[in-house]
């Protein structure tokens, strides 16, 4: 099987990820919750993570990581610390369901600043016409989960920041892609899953926190025991409960993978692969691709449409000539309404680290025998 | 034998102060500490020998580090806090 999904997990780990978790579970019990060896294994496991997370995003100081379930469990503490029922809310209209869903349970007034695909002046141009006085909160993602564009995160950060409104980053497609200064950035938040660019299992994901924040689960967390209030301190007001440690321990080695191998070199294989497959793609006959005319506003995400063939048609007669793409909205139906497909869908390819260039030629070999009929 | 504990608010934060303090060549030990010394319940120190004090808060002053609070903590386990 050639896996070509990326975009949802990386499936493909570093084989140090698997051996740090087993190992974990053989040594690490509960971080903060004894001073006994198991404990102290755990604790300085967590340390290390936090710490790795902190020279990658360029963190201030490591209490400001906090370890979360995956981006989404990230992205609903972000949303629920700073919008509150009735707030005016400014989002791209690259969002994910894992934005829109939790801002519309909150109640909040959305409003899209929408442009059209790999066009970032343009997006540039719709936040600054919708980031209007009264704004209550932006919330940004740095990549479009269906299409790999890269929106103007920097332009958009210095824009909230002199109009004093506070912002959220969503890093899932660029955390381990693209270089994240969450020091330059000074967003609010920046939330990004552990299993996807970053290498981790399932089931981990980071949080950037900048300042104010208010828990979304509440329970122990080794400190305080006393109150019956959360800690307000950081990490623990937004850690309640024992952690994931041998996932925790995964994700700090997929953390050191990046640190050894290089983001810019990673984003760089990723971004070569991406344009094979998009030349590849666009000179099937029947096949529409939706890529960047400049590789820099695109990563390693590439959609496409098969003409009179549903995606996820494509997707299935993909799979079973052992081809693993993700095909339909992607969780992701404001992306696909934004790019006009939201009708049929699209088929994404999405590669890591680990993927060959020989493997996208087989691919576009299959692609060419489905459109052959 | 005596010693010096540096109460911190979280076991994070105990890390960074001993982080810092390994890092300035000072030995350490991050260890819990009772919920009378920590009067909030469950509560972390980083624990140090009596004649580093001085040294260790200079450190920590620099890194921006201040502990919670500082107790001098005898041989037979009895406490007492020290205005540093």
């Amino acid at each position: 099987m050639i896996y070509l999904d990326s975009a949802a997990t990386t499936f493909q780990k570093p084989a140090s990820v698997r051996a740090a978790m087993i190992k974990a579970l053989d040594t690490c019990a509960s971080p903060g919750r004894g001073g006994h060896r198991p404990a102290i294994a755990a604790a300085e496991k967590l340390y290390e993570c936090r710490e790795r997370a902190s020279r990658l995003f360029d963190v201030e100081d490591p209490e400001r990581v906090i370890m979360t379930f995956n981006a989404t469990h990230g992205l609903n503490i972000a949303i629920r610390s700073l919008v509150s029922p009735g707030d005016r809310v400014v989002i791209s209209g690259y969002e994910h369901n894992s934005v829109t869903r939790p801002l519309n349970a909150v109640g909040a007034r959305i409003v899209v600043a929408d442009s059209p695909v790999f066009d970032r002046d343009a997006a540039i141009r719709a936040f600054d016409s919708a980031i209007t006085p009264g704004t209550g909160a932006v919330v940004i993602n740095h990549v479009s989960n269906v299409f790999g564009f890269v929106l103007p995160v920097s332009e958009v950060a210095d824009m909230c920041r002199s109009r004093g409104v506070p912002f959220i980053i969503d890093a899932s497609q660029s955390a381990g892609v693209l270089r994240i200064s969450a020091r330059e950035l000074m967003a609010d938040f920046i939330a990004m899953p552990g299993h996807k660019g970053l290498y981790g299992p399932q089931g981990t994901g980071i949080l950037i926190v900048k300042g104010d924040h208010r828990p979304l689960l509440y329970g122990g967390t080794g400190s305080n025991s006393m109150s019956r209030e959360m800690p307000d301190f950081l990490p623990d007001g937004l850690e309640a409960g024992t952690h994931n440690m041998p996932g925790i321990a995964g994700l700090c080695e997929g953390l050191a993978f990046l640190e050894r191998t290089g983001i810019d070199n990673i984003a760089a294989h990723e971004r070569k692969l991406a344009e094979s497959l998009a030349s590849g793609l666009s000179g099937i006959r029947g096949v529409r691709v939706f890529a960047a005319d400049d590789g820099r506003d695109q990563t390693g995400v590439v959609s496409f449409e098969l003409d009179g063939m549903a995606s996820e048609e494509a997707g299935e007669r993909l799979s079973t000539m052992g081809f693993a793409v993700r095909a339909g909205l992607h969780c992701a139906p404001l992306a696909h309404t934004s790019v006009g497909t939201a009708r049929r869908g699209t088929v994404r390819a999405s590669v890591s680290a680990f993927n060959t260039k020989s493997e996208i030629n087989s691919f576009l070999r299959a692609v060419e025998r489905i459109s052959e009929g | 034998m005596e010693s010096y504990y540096l109460t911190c608010r979280s076991l994070t934060y105990a890390q960074r102060v001993s982080q810092a303090l390994t890092g300035a060549g000072i030995r350490n030990m991050i260890t819990r500490v009772s919920p009378t010394m920590s009067r909030e319940g469950c509560g972390y120190a980083v624990r140090i020998s009596t004649a580093l004090l001085s040294r260790a808060m200079g450190v920590l002053a620099s890194a921006a580090l201040p502990p919670k609070r500082v107790f001098r903590v005898m041989a037979g386990g009895g406490f007492e806090e020290v205005r540093v």
